[in-house]
């Protein structure tokens, strides 16, 4: 099927594809996002392949194996799905494969061992959409992720992909962009301006050349939202970004995407690819007489690229380092040209706003933060992953509703959002919504989406050091607050940690705080004092035991806590003496061991290995 | 060219729309300290953060790099509010910590009363000695001499300028306008017996016929003969006596 | 007298404008595991781009190294989750057992240990790369066992 010329071709096309596929046939999707792939989604796959080929089930019942995106519920990968019962299998290995290709292919029955099993009420649930972490879900920018093959464009016209296209190229540019303005969308980034707005200032711009960017950098440690589109639906960041060429009347388009996301890049290219072959990129698209086409440009390993006009700067070929924004990028962007930049999620909300209208998109969220968000529910939560909710959801149905809880039957201490940019929320405080500005307000911000919760065990001032080391080593470099202020705060934060931090000590980090807050080039610089700042709001005890009482109440600095090993819990087995890389473990066979805490440097390995429970952090 | 007015200090001003804040403020007799930023220089400015200034605009207040910030109508400048002395100083007391062997930072940050740095030493600080990383002498080989036989390498607080490996590079022609213009004298620069030397390589000088000084580079009179096709003869006598 | 046909076959690859730059320089770094000092000549040469601009950008971005580096890559990721979760005590227990500084490359010439700021499985922390492949859930007692056992396959 070669090229597409107009949009009847296409509506011939869909229908054909409509009417070959047979819905009710077995199909078993396999998660092949990076999460899985780490997990062994690979063996898996090569398990059911094989198996089906020697029982040469193709022949009698054809199957299809599909490898899919991100299913985003990483934590309990490899994730194998079964439609069209829509059962969903954990933890899948390659034994397990032929009891399901037995059970339930061919018997139609359930494989209970491995379906999920809800912690609390130990309720067991074979269908996807009634997990709970799926069933509290309503997936726009998710919606095809897991349910198609990215790697094949008839899975996306089959799942409606580009009926926005073809409903764009019927509207008049101006009216897309009111569209897109009335549905109340916000970046999704982490900036949150409404998407509208930025379009309509730079059609504002006399210029006959004008480009559409797409941020795929995700820099903030802890998200893997876009990572997740970019492999996982690439065609709709795709059918997205050519709406939006339309609406500002953009011939070129960029994907920037991080260098540390070859799968995105592999997946994107192939779908670029595709989107050519049909006639939906490239000269006179489906028959308009317009013409677009899109470029990847790869990051090299800077946060700073994630910055708009770093980001540009990169796109050049060049140092990504960001200029003063007096003169906005919508006025004078990638190569002094208007250009609008969106998020990967931002653009992958278009094609839907198109099709369903504003007013829908509309209705959900709240009257600040329309529509839904992709957040990254990770660190000490039981349920990790990707989830999309409508905005407004609060902080504590996320981590509990969603999230299962706390790991292990920790407290819940807090959520630290909006990555390096963003602050630690306390969880006398999670009945927040997470949307906008409530975030922002409590000195914190949304950012991007990740959102990492927090349990008794983590000490707030390592939090605030940890972020601040991050950003000494993404600065730039090029303004004096950023590259000579966060090192100081450095210093200061490890003083703190290390049990030399002194009274003034806090007012300092407050001082270097407010110097880069007012003073920086860019955002890296001026957000850069949340995560320090919030951290001093809210657990300004921990701050004061590590200055005044030379104590880590968490346990976690090293200089402060020591490791002793609980005579009551040890049994003597001796695996510690063995591990110790001091080799500062002594005791006897059936005798509780001691370290030597002159000796111990607290590397944690002892109580790694102790199968009893026995190391102690004081 | 479209002429504005610009209030400063609570004076107004006519201005020419998107000159900078700091050239109107200088052109008029207004004190705004600034180090990375030279008028002849597009590229330069925007890095050292001690020109900022409160911009009044639109019922919005910020701080602003005045040497890059353009002027529109309707904009108010303060250059001497309690919000700009804070800021500045607390840049100064940074830039002290950086380059302690700096005098003329020394002198802006005592001007505005910073005399001593409660930080600890930074780590690199030998191999800073001067350099505020400002960018101002690689912005200038590559816009105004148009050689870039420097660039600014590394990212955050180790950047600073080099050649390419920190070899002596066989691009530059040892015109020594990378030294003229750094703020604070960095770049090291010197000169005996009619050879120069500048980023570990040695210039020889062509002398005077008249005077018999040692007054430029055989580099940079092939440089200017290879892209002006002057006549190499021009450079026989120094300009005091052509 | 360098052979820059190496160079020139993934020069050649894409367009001859600025934009190519900093992927031809990836290209490199994942053909020779580091970018070449002749690579950058021949580049700036080829593109008509001063070699100073080009060095800059080897220094800037992280995931280009002008220093060959080790035959097997350990990148320990260090984004927030798995920092939460272990991540700087595989980093020290690898920096131990190796005898090598994280950005260093061992003696031997066999490993080089790096960090990453976040590789996006943060479902799976703590995360350790060994040669591009992706091993979850590392525990600090168990990562030198990890390591032995890839770098043998």
């Amino acid at each position: 099927m070669g090229a597409i010329n107009s949009i009847e071709q296409l509506e011939a096309y869909r229908q054909e594809l409509e009417d070959a596929a047979v819905t009710d046939l077995p199909t078993v999707m396999i998660c092949f996002g990076t999460g899985c792939q780490a997990n062994g989604a690979r063996p898996v796959a090569e398990a059911f392949t094989n198996i089906i080929k020697e029982q040469g089930l193709e022949l009698n019942v054809n199957i299809g194996i599909k490898t899919t995106g991100c299913h985003g519920y990483c934590e309990n990968g490899p994730l194998v799905a079964l439609q069209p019962q829509g059962i969903l299998y954990l933890k899948v290995e390659p034994d397990d494969v032929p009891e399901i290709v037995e059970e339930s292919i061919k018997g139609g029955r359930i494989v209970e061992r491995l379906i999920y099993e809800d912690k609390t009420t130990s309720e067991m649930i074979a269908e996807y959409s009634e997990i709970p972490f799926y069933k509290h879900q309503h997936r726009i920018a998710l919606r095809n992720i897991g349910a198609i093959d990215p790697t094949n464009i008839d899975d996306y016209f089959l799942a409606g992909g580009y009926v926005g296209l073809v409903k764009a190229l019927g509207m008049k540019p101006d009216d897309i962009i009111t569209e897109v303005e009335n549905s109340g969308l916000r970046g999704r980034g982490g900036g949150g301006f409404p998407t509208g707005r930025k379009w309509r200032s730079c059609v504002a711009v006399d210029s006959d050349v004008r480009y559409v960017l797409c941020n795929g950098d995700e820099g903030d440690p802890g998200a893997f939202m876009d990572r997740s589109i970019m492999e996982g639906d690439p065609h709709t960041v795709i059918e997205g970004m050519i709406i939006g060429a339309i609406a500002l009347g953009a011939h070129t388009g960029y994907i920037y995407v991080r260098d540390e996301y070859p799968l995105a890049v592999k997946n994107l290219s192939s779908a670029l690819e595709a989107a050519r072959e049909k006639g939906l990129l490239g000269e006179d698209i489906l028959g308009s007489g317009f013409d677009f086409d899109i470029r990847i440009s790869r990051g090299g390993g800077a946060f700073v690229c994630g910055e708009s006009s770093a980001l540009m700067r990169s796109v050049g070929g060049d140092l990504g380092e960001p200029r003063a924004k007096y003169i906005r990028s919508v006025e004078r962007g990638l190569y002094d040209k208007p250009t609008v930049l969106n998020n990967v999620e931002t653009w992958a909300n278009v094609p839907e706003i198109i099709v369903k209208g504003a007013e829908w998109y509309a209705s959900l969220g709240t009257e600040d933060s329309k529509g839904t968000k992709v957040f990254s529910l990770v660190g000490k939560v039981n349920n990790t992953g990707l989830v999309e909710v409508p905005m407004g959801i609060s902080i504590r149905e996320l981590v509990e509703n969603i999230g299962g809880g706390i790991l292990n039957g920790k407290k819940f201490k807090a959520v630290q959002t909006g990555g390096p940019s963003g602050g630690c929320i306390p969880e006398r405080m999670a009945d927040l919504p997470i949307d906008f500005d409530s975030l922002t307000e409590a000195g914190s911000m949304m950012g991007s989406g990740g959102i990492i919760v927090m349990d008794e065990d983590t000490c707030m001032v390592d939090v605030a050091k940890y972020f601040i080391n991050f950003l000494v080593e993404e600065s730039c470099g090029k303004c004096t607050p950023c590259r000579d202020g966060l090192p100081r705060m450095l210093d200061l934060l490890t003083d703190i940690t290390e049990g030399r931090g002194e009274e003034e000590h806090v007012a300092m980090l407050e001082e270097l705080c407010d110097l880069l807050t007012w003073g920086a080039l860019c955002g890296l610089g001026t957000s850069a004092a949340n995560p320090v700042l919030s951290t001093i709001e809210y657990f300004r005890d921990e701050y004061d035991a590590h200055i005044r009482d030379k104590k880590c109440p968490a346990g976690v600095c090293k200089a402060l806590i020591t490791y002793s090993i609980d005579p009551e819990a040890c049994t003597g087995c001796g695996l510690c003496i063995k591990k110790c890389p001091q080799e500062c473990i002594t005791g006897e066979r059936k005798e509780a061991h001691e370290i030597d805490t002159t000796k111990c440097i607290k590397c944690g390995i002892c109580r790694d290995v102790c199968t009893f429970d026995a190391v102690r952090i004081s | 060219m479209e002429k504005i007015s610009v209030i400063i200090d609570g004076r107004t001003f006519e201005a020419v729309k998107d000159q900078c804040v700091l050239e109107v403020a200088h052109e008029n007799g207004i004190y705004i300290p600034s180090l990375c930023y030279n008028s002849e220089v597009a590229s330069s400015g925007g890095s050292c953060r001690v020109c900022l200034v409160e911009a009044h605009q639109g019922g919005r207040m910020r701080l602003v790099t005045s040497c890059n910030y353009p002027v529109r109508e309707g904009l108010e400048i303060k250059t001497d509010t309690p919000l700009v002395q804070r800021i500045r100083r607390g840049v100064l007391e940074l830039l002290m910590a950086r380059v302690p062997d700096s005098e003329v930072i020394r002198e802006m940050a005592a001007a505005e009363g910073v005399t001593g740095v409660r930080f600890r030493r930074d780590e690199g600080e030998n191999e800073r000695y001067k350099c505020i990383a400002c960018a101002m002498c690689t912005n200038v080989c590559a816009e105004v001499v148009g050689v870039s036989a420097i660039a600014m390498v590394n990212r955050g607080a180790d950047k600073k300028p080099a050649t390419p490996y920190y070899k002596p590079s066989d691009v530059c022609i040892g015109c020594g306008a990378c030294a003229y213009a750094c703020p604070t004298g960095a770049i090291t620069m010197t000169e005996k017996d009619g050879v120069r030397r500048i980023w570990d390589r040695d210039f020889n000088m062509v002398t005077c016929s008249v005077c018999g000084t040692p007054y430029i580079p055989e580099a940079q009179v092939d440089w200017i003969v290879r892209t002006t096709g002057k006549d190499r003869s021009f450079f026989d006598k120094c300009p005091d006596h052509r | 007298m360098t052979d820059v046909t190496q160079f020139d076959r993934i020069i050649d690859r894409y367009e001859r404008t600025e934009e190519s730059l900093l992927a031809i320089l990836q290209d490199f770094q994942h053909e020779f595991h580091y970018v070449p000092e002749e690579g950058i000549r021949r580049l700036s040469e080829i593109m008509e781009v001063p070699e100073s601009k080009i060095y800059a950008m080897g220094t800037f971005y992280k995931a280009l190294s002008l220093t060959p580096r080790g035959r097997h890559i350990i990148k320990v990721c260090t984004g927030t989750a798995c920092h939460l979760k272990g991540a700087p005590e595989i980093l020290e227990e690898l920096e131990r057992e190796l005898k090598v500084k994280r950005n260093g490359t061992t003696t031997d010439g066999e490993f080089t240990l790096e960090c990453v700021n976040c590789v996006g499985a943060c479902a799976m922390a703590p995360l350790t790369l060994i040669d591009e492949e992706y091993h979850g859930q590392t525990r600090a007692s168990k990562i030198m066992d990890i390591v032995k056992k890839q770098v043998e396959s």
